[in-house]
């Protein structure tokens, strides 16, 4: 009996939620009985409507928020420049006892005699080290943008590029620049102690180098000098040499042994120059023909 | 040498206004590759030649030709107006 | 006032510079332009770093075997202007490859067009 009863309320129940109506009173859970009555849908025409008129409303005061925006920083920032210590002195707060060090010191500490490089390489190597993740990651995803698969025929939408032949004017200037331009890459890389450059200017040189012979003799003459593997490789090695050389600098005491670290100095500018000379090339290849 | 500063720093924000208002993005991207030799000179004169040499091949050089090829992937080269 | 510009010129310059860059960042329909303007940021914030470390009469930092005691340069700013400009460029190229695949995907780069063109594969 008792059974009975229940199973019919059960039945009552699950016939009428089958049905969608809404649960008895008694039967509902207090948050079921909160719960708003549903409002008519608003039709299809009209949620268009009010969404092109808000877009467009956001476009009309859009220009003139930015402009007042843009015009109120430039306001603040000029107020802040006027009131920064002048221009040129000696005595400027930015001037303290860090560059003074840097200045006196730098050189038997990191054996540079170029204080911009000695502070790159040496005394905030870990920074560059980062920055050269950075540069890594960026050929990475660069390359899932734009790389394409090898094995796919041309698509549709991914229309292969046209290999254009190289210019004549192009060819002949190429052809005594590039040595030139790799020499004194070469030079800014092996001589960043005593001259300016260093692993940043000399690896753009040398990645430039790479550019011109892919834009002047075509990507086969580019690939020869540097395949895909080859380019994957040194990309690598690159990162992990600069890595494990600025552990190993930091290891045995950057502060204190004296004329030691020169020639580590030397490695770890190379490594640099090669991240970033790859980095450089990998963009360059990427963007014109969608491969290293 | 002054006047020289003077001049630079006048034809840096005469260019950095005039890049992006220029009509096709072939002028406005040879604008901005100009802005950035003026800074290159400029850092020169202000004693960074570690500056000077890494904005004359990074900021003229590759971003200049970043933007070229992006320009030629988008087509935007070929049209004589705004693209 | 005008003694203050002229003291300061690279500073009130690289802040102007950095207006035009903000105004074409966000102004800007085309979405080239808007990493042109963003480049020209990059720039300002340079230009200032670059400023701020230069000493009247200085020569630059590199400490050799000079018989007299010359007056450097601060090698600090020039240090992390050079380790921006070349991230400056990491990011460029990234924004640039994201544009030609946007390109690639709705065959245009204005920012409005753009839009009416996702909304309508939303649906």
């Amino acid at each position: 009996m008792h059974e009975d009863r229940r199973d019919k309320n059960l039945r009552r129940r699950l016939t009428s939620w089958v049905d969608g109506e809404r649960e008895p009173k008694d039967q509902t859970l207090f948050v079921m009985e909160q719960r708003p009555p549903r409002r008519a849908r608003q039709t299809e025409e009209e949620f268009e409507r009010k969404d092109r008129d808000r877009l467009q409303k956001f476009f009309n005061w859009y220009p003139a928020a930015a402009a007042v925006i843009c015009l109120v920083m430039v306001a603040v920032l000029l107020i802040a420049v006027m009131n920064m210590p002048g221009f040129g002195q000696a005595d400027n707060p930015i001037n303290n006892e860090v560059s003074d060090r840097y200045l006196k010191h730098g050189r038997e500490e990191t054996g540079s005699e170029n204080a911009v490089t000695a502070m790159i390489v040496g005394y905030r190597g870990f920074d560059t080290f980062g920055e050269s993740c950075v540069m890594f990651l960026a050929v990475a995803a660069v390359m899932i943008l734009l790389a394409r698969e090898e094995h796919r025929p041309a698509d549709a939408d991914t229309e292969e590029p046209e290999e254009e032949r190289a210019d004549l004017i192009l060819e002949q200037a190429a052809r005594p620049l590039i040595p030139f331009m790799l020499l004194i890459a070469a030079y800014m890389l092996l001589h960043s102690e005593t001259t300016p450059g260093g692993g940043f200017s000399g690896g753009t040189l040398l990645g430039a180098g790479l550019i011109l012979t892919s834009a002047a003799f075509g990507a086969e003459s580019a690939q020869r000098l540097l395949s895909r593997r080859q380019y994957s490789a040194v990309r690598t090695f690159g990162l992990l040499a600069y890595g494990l050389l600025y552990g190993a600098y930091i290891f045995i005491g950057a502060n204190g042994l004296q004329n030691h670290l020169t020639r580590l100095f030397l490695l770890l500018d190379l490594a640099v120059g090669l991240v970033v000379a790859c980095t450089i090339y990998g963009f360059y290849a990427l963007f014109s023909r969608g491969r290293i | 040498m002054i006047v020289l500063e003077y001049i630079l720093l006048a034809g840096v924000i005469g260019c950095a206004i005039a890049a992006p208002l220029c009509r096709r993005l072939l002028a406005s991207v040879i604008v901005y590759i100009t802005m950035a030799l003026l800074m290159a000179v400029l850092w020169a004169l202000l004693q960074s030649p570690d500056l000077a040499i890494t904005e004359a091949a990074v900021g003229a050089g590759v971003t200049g030709i970043l933007f070229l090829l992006t320009l030629k992937r988008i087509h935007a080269l070929r049209d004589r107006s705004d693209a | 006032m005008l003694e203050d510009i002229l003291q300061n010129r690279y500073a009130v310059t690289a802040v102007i510079l950095f207006g035009v860059g903000f105004a074409n960042l966000m102004l800007q329909q085309n979405l080239l332009r808007k990493v042109l303007g963003f480049n020209i940021m990059d720039a300002a914030i340079f230009l200032l770093l670059a400023s701020l470390g230069y000493i009247d009469g200085g020569v630059a930092p590199i400490v050799g075997d000079r018989g007299f005691d010359p007056l450097y340069i601060n090698p600090i700013p020039s240090g992390l202007a050079l380790t921006g400009i070349v991230v400056s460029v990491a990011i460029t190229a990234f924004a640039l490859a994201l544009i030609q695949r946007i390109y690639r995907r709705y065959g245009t780069i204005e920012l409005r067009e753009l839009l009416e063109l996702a909304k309508k594969e939303d649906d």
